[in-house]
């Protein structure tokens, strides 16, 4: 009986103590989603004066024959995929690296965290910078080494603007991927390199005999975060290419964006933002079910 | 050791000592409050504005000062906004749906009229401007300004697509300025086989929106049109818009333009221009001055002329250019208004445009005395800024334009043949303005 | 991994780590260090050497014309103490609200707890671009429109999963009879958490901090939407507005100055927390 009403308490007081945080998140994550959902069988543009009109379907349906949609998903999956496995390799070196002994592996490890603790936007502007096609520092670097005449136009070429913006991107994020990996790797333990050597294994063979198979845990959990990341990128993109030229590098984030903000076309926004969040919880969830799948195995390799 | 109360002359003594410190207090915090609202009263109402950097110091030192030096109960404080017309549109837009009115005149880009007055953010002018003032510009810089019956722009600036010839190539090789696009074609052929030049036409070819503003007027010398803003209707898939299309091409499979024209802005074809290798230039009437300055191998070798069109058709000249307008949350209309009739009258707008050589709104200033005596070339100006084509005065410009861009782009790379660029163009304008 | 290493080395007779070792330390160290250290040199040096072509890598002579620049042409000084203001306030209530949370999602028992600590999960994957519309229409309604609450708030939300993770399982490391004793004492839960835990779990409140801090300052969308008067802009937006004078003239010079004096209090953090931030990315991520 005593303890029914303990628990009762326990119960009211846990419920005080969550209340703060839950409603801030609510109203913060769960109204736009689901105002977005009503908002998107509404239209509202300049051509209705910005008056909610309903419509139906009638957004989903233009979604199909805009060019600009695909156009932007395309740039999506193009930037995500390569994104994601870039700073996975490099990551993966990087946590390698680090999880060695050295002199001054402190001094390293904060220089690793600084990309990721710099805001995205300005580092954006930095990055257009060093790719400025008349004063930049690659164009400078590949004169220098005799691989080009004239400056490249980085940004201005759509092929070279997408590669400029993954680069700044894998700069970004690889960090976090590295410093994630490297406390997996921090994990494992020796004796199981000792013993597999013994064997006669090369370290490439240990690395993905033991390595990866152990870090699978982690390497999921890292793309499922980077992967979600990316495929939202906005701050880098809007800033050192605006998603120019001519859309090469316009993700779906920013054509949301501009639909919204510069089109004012509401219900259009609406409309995609729920695709765009109904794609990314399919993924998550793909990316769910191979990480229990993954950590099943690496309890099995253990 | 006076703890006794004095005579009742002291104690009076004492009362009154206290209130008269009271009164004093009153009267002190009542002359600092009557001074302050005073001070504050007299504090110039400030009208906020966002301007292009650009433009900053010439309107700062031209029409602005003049302004608060005719009205000293006024300011205007400038913001500096980015170097691009697009960004500037978005901080506008951006602040403007916020709700707020942090700016209370709007420097307004020819297209942008729509939108902001559909979107409600701009006050209407038509009850405050009469006909006759109105009369003063281009009949199609007034349109441009117009929403429904509205007005929201008074323009200050214009800007007209004019095309350059080099009048010195033409006049050896004994052929006369080109009148349709034909012409235009032969002309380039015949002096870049004699190899004067290397290429015979440059145009702005890269997809933002110099490529629909240059497009309108190879439209027009077609017979063609974009959007009718009355009746909605989409020009785009008529046999005009694709033949259009296709001189456009025709231009780089003949050899008369080069392959990288479609990477071409304003700037680019301008320097390919001045260096002496390109016959003929379509640019905005800046380069003209640039042109002839000392020193320019192009100097006194470079005339001007209306865009070439299909014979019996009209050409066709994009109209563009800046105007103000007062945001409708504003709370000072009527101190907005006066600066606006400032900058729309006679003597300032000559001031503005004598002092920094643009292309007037009002129609007397092409062929003032004064303002000829330093730019020669506005009479001519003037003939073509009267056959302006406007870009569709629609709210959903931006969208439209993107639209026309992107297939245009597809149809010039090759990628798409000029047919279906511009009938899913057509097709997803329609979508769009079916709204 | 060491062990294995010097394995391998006796047997082939060369020592492969200490050649490939510290190229790879050199190359980590150039990749991540050389954008930021580009842009030192930039906003230092003069105009002429920034549009130098070849380009000049270190600055003929240093100028301090940039950092002034920001302030007389912008008000920089502003954006700093906005953004500050911002960050700061976000991590308080952030700590404030989401460590109560995380000790009821590690200790207590209540019913729906795992669809709570499940739904904080798929929260920390959320893409914020996706709730600027909602949130527009929100501080349209508020009137809350260029008033740091407008992005107080959402930064708060925002980093409340990432906070709780943390603090959750720093909380489950504590050791129980602590709590148990101090209930037989008397404490109620709240007093539990006031007086006992929190002060023990500092170091983790430090942590968590730190993370919030970088996460509120580095925020870009809900600032650039929500805040559109000139006095009050945050950091990053700031810097990507600066303007040049003239159309061709892209202010190189200050903006490399803006990136390095508005990124200095993040580096600063992050010289002198680095494990702490390490530590605490790693548990949040983890325990996904």
């Amino acid at each position: 009986m005593k303890l029914d009403v303990v628990q009762k308490r326990e119960q009211k007081t846990g419920w005080i103590l969550l209340l703060p945080a839950l409603i801030v998140m609510l109203v913060v994550y769960a109204y736009p989603i689901l105002r977005a959902f009503w908002l998107s069988v509404f239209t509202q543009n300049l051509g209705t004066e910005l008056e909610q009109v309903f419509s139906g379907l009638s957004n989903y349906g233009r979604m199909f024959s805009d060019g600009r949609f695909w156009q932007s998903l395309w740039n999506t999956t193009v930037f995500t995929t390569s994104s994601v496995l870039l700073e996975l390799i490099l990551g993966i070196g990087v946590a390698l690296v680090l999880n060695q002994a050295f002199r001054g592996r402190g001094i390293v490890r904060t220089i690793t965290l600084i990309p990721w603790a710099l805001p995205t936007a300005v580092m954006g502007v930095a990055w257009a910078w060093i790719f400025n096609d008349q004063y930049g520092v690659v164009n400078d670097i590949l004169r220098r080494l005799g691989l080009i005449e004239t400056g490249i136009s980085w940004l201005g070429n759509p092929t070279l603007a997408m590669i400029a913006v993954i680069l700044a991107d894998v700069w970004k994020t690889t960090p976090f991927i590295a410093l994630l990996l490297l406390a997996g790797l921090q994990s494992i333990s020796g004796d199981l390199y000792e013993a597999h050597s013994l064997d006669g294994a090369t370290p490439i063979q240990s690395f993905w005999k033991i390595t990866v198979p152990l870090l699978m845990p982690q390497i999921i959990v890292s793309v499922l975060f980077r992967f979600a990341q990316a495929f939202a990128i906005f701050d880098l993109i809007q800033v050192m290419t605006g998603g120019g030229p001519g859309g090469a590098t316009e993700t779906v984030s920013i054509y949301i964006y501009s639909t919204v903000m510069r089109y004012l076309d509401f219900g259009y926004g609406s409309a995609l933002i729920v695709v765009t969040f109904l794609i990314l919880v399919i993924a998550v969830a793909i990316a769910s079910l191979l990480l229990t799948r993954a950590r099943a195995n690496a309890a099995g390799v253990r | 050791m006076n703890r006794q109360p004095k005579s009742k002359l002291h104690t009076l003594h004492l009362k009154l000592k206290k209130w008269y410190q009271w009164m004093l207090l009153f009267v002190l915090s009542l002359g600092i409050i009557l001074t302050t609202w005073i001070v504050m009263a007299q504090q110039p109402v400030v009208l906020n504005t966002l301007i292009l950097a650009p433009d900053v110091k010439d309107l700062r030192a031209g029409m602005f000062q003049d302004f608060e030096k005719e009205n000293p109960g006024i300011r205007i404080n400038v913001i500096e906004g980015p170097n691009a017309a697009n960004l500037v549109e978005d901080l506008y837009s951006s602040a403007f749906l916020l709700g707020e009115s942090p700016y209370d005149l709007v420097l307004l880009d020819i297209v942008w009229t729509p939108k902001f007055a559909a979107a409600g953010w701009l006050s209407d002018l038509q009850d405050r401007v009469s006909s006759e003032e109105l009369n003063a510009f281009t009949v199609q810089d007034i349109e441009a300004g117009r929403y429904r019956d509205g007005l929201y722009r008074i323009p200050i600036r214009s800007d007209v697509g004019i095309l350059y010839y080099r009048e010195d190539l033409l006049k050896a090789a004994g052929l006369k300025p080109p009148e349709t696009f034909q012409d235009l074609i032969q002309a380039s052929q015949t002096l870049q086989k004699q190899n004067k030049v290397d290429w015979g036409y440059v145009w702005q070819g890269r997809q933002y929106e110099g490529l629909s503003a240059m497009f309108v007027e190879v439209l027009e010398g077609y017979g063609g049109f974009w959007v009718n803003p009355d009746t909605q209707e989409v020009g785009l898939d008529r046999p005009e818009a694709i033949q259009a299309v296709e001189f456009l091409r025709s231009t780089i499979q003949k050899g008369i333009s080069p392959p990288g024209v479609t990477t071409y802005i304003e700037e680019d074809t301008r320097r390919l221009f001045q260096g002496g290798q390109v016959a003929f230039l379509r640019n905005w009437p800046y380069v003209l001055p640039l042109a002839n300055e000392a020193g320019s191998q192009l100097r006194n070798r470079v005339a001007i002329k209306p865009m070439v069109h299909a014979p019996g058709e009209t050409s066709g000249a994009c109209l563009g250019g800046w105007g103000f307008g007062i945001a409708s949350n504003s709370t000072h209309q009527e101190e907005a208004w006066k600066a606006l009739q400032y900058f729309m009258s006679r003597e300032a707008q000559k001031r503005f445009i004598l002092g920094a050589g643009y292309v007037p709104s009002r129609k007397e200033l092409f062929t003032d005395p004064d303002v000829v005596a330093k730019y020669p070339y506005f009479p001519e100006l003037l003939q073509i800024a009267e056959k302006a084509v406007l870009r569709p005065a629609i709210p959903q410009y931006a969208q439209a334009s993107d639209i026309l861009q992107r297939y245009l782009s597809a149809a010039l790379a090759n990628r798409t043949s000029p047919e279906q660029a511009m009938q899913a163009a057509a097709s997803e304008t329609r979508t769009l303005l079916s709204r | 991994m060491a062990i294995a290493q010097s394995r391998s080395q006796s047997k082939s007779g060369v020592n492969w780590r200490a050649i490939w070792l510290p190229i790879a330390v050199a190359l980590v160290v150039i990749f991540f260090l050389a954008p930021v250290l580009w842009q030192v040199l930039t906003s230092v040096k003069v105009n002429e050497d920034i549009s130098a072509v070849p380009t000049v890598y270190f600055p003929t002579r240093y100028t301090f014309e940039h950092y002034a620049s920001l302030f007389t042409r912008r008000p920089f000084g502003l954006y700093i103490l906005n953004s500050a203001f911002v960050s700061i306030t976000s991590t308080l209530f952030c700590l404030a609200f989401g460590a109560p949370a995380a000790y009821v999602l590690a200790r207590l028992r209540l019913v729906g707890k795992e669809i709570i600590l499940a739904i904080v999960l798929i929260v920390t994957l959320f893409p914020t671009v996706l709730l600027f519309l909602g949130l527009l229409e929100i501080v349209q309604a508020t009137n809350l429109a260029n008033n740091f609450l407008a992005l107080i708030i959402p930064y708060t939300a925002i980093n409340l999963p990432l906070t709780i993770l943390v603090m959750r399982s720093f909380f489950q490391q504590l050791p129980k009879d602590l709590e148990d004793s101090a209930r037989v004492d008397g404490y109620n839960t709240f007093q539990l958490l006031w007086k006992i835990l929190l002060p023990m779990t500092l170091p983790a409140l430090v942590t968590t901090g730190i993370l919030t801090f970088i996460a509120a300052w580095n925020e870009f969308i809900f600032a650039l939407t929500f805040i559109s008067q000139e006095t009050m802009k945050t950091i990053p937006v700031a810097t990507a507005q600066l303007s040049g004078a003239t159309v061709f003239e892209i202010p190189y010079g200050p903006i490399a100055a803006a990136t390095i004096l508005g990124t200095l209090p993040l580096v600063l953090l992050v010289l002198f927390f680095q494990r702490k931030i390490v530590q605490g990315l790693t548990a949040g991520a983890v325990k996904g």
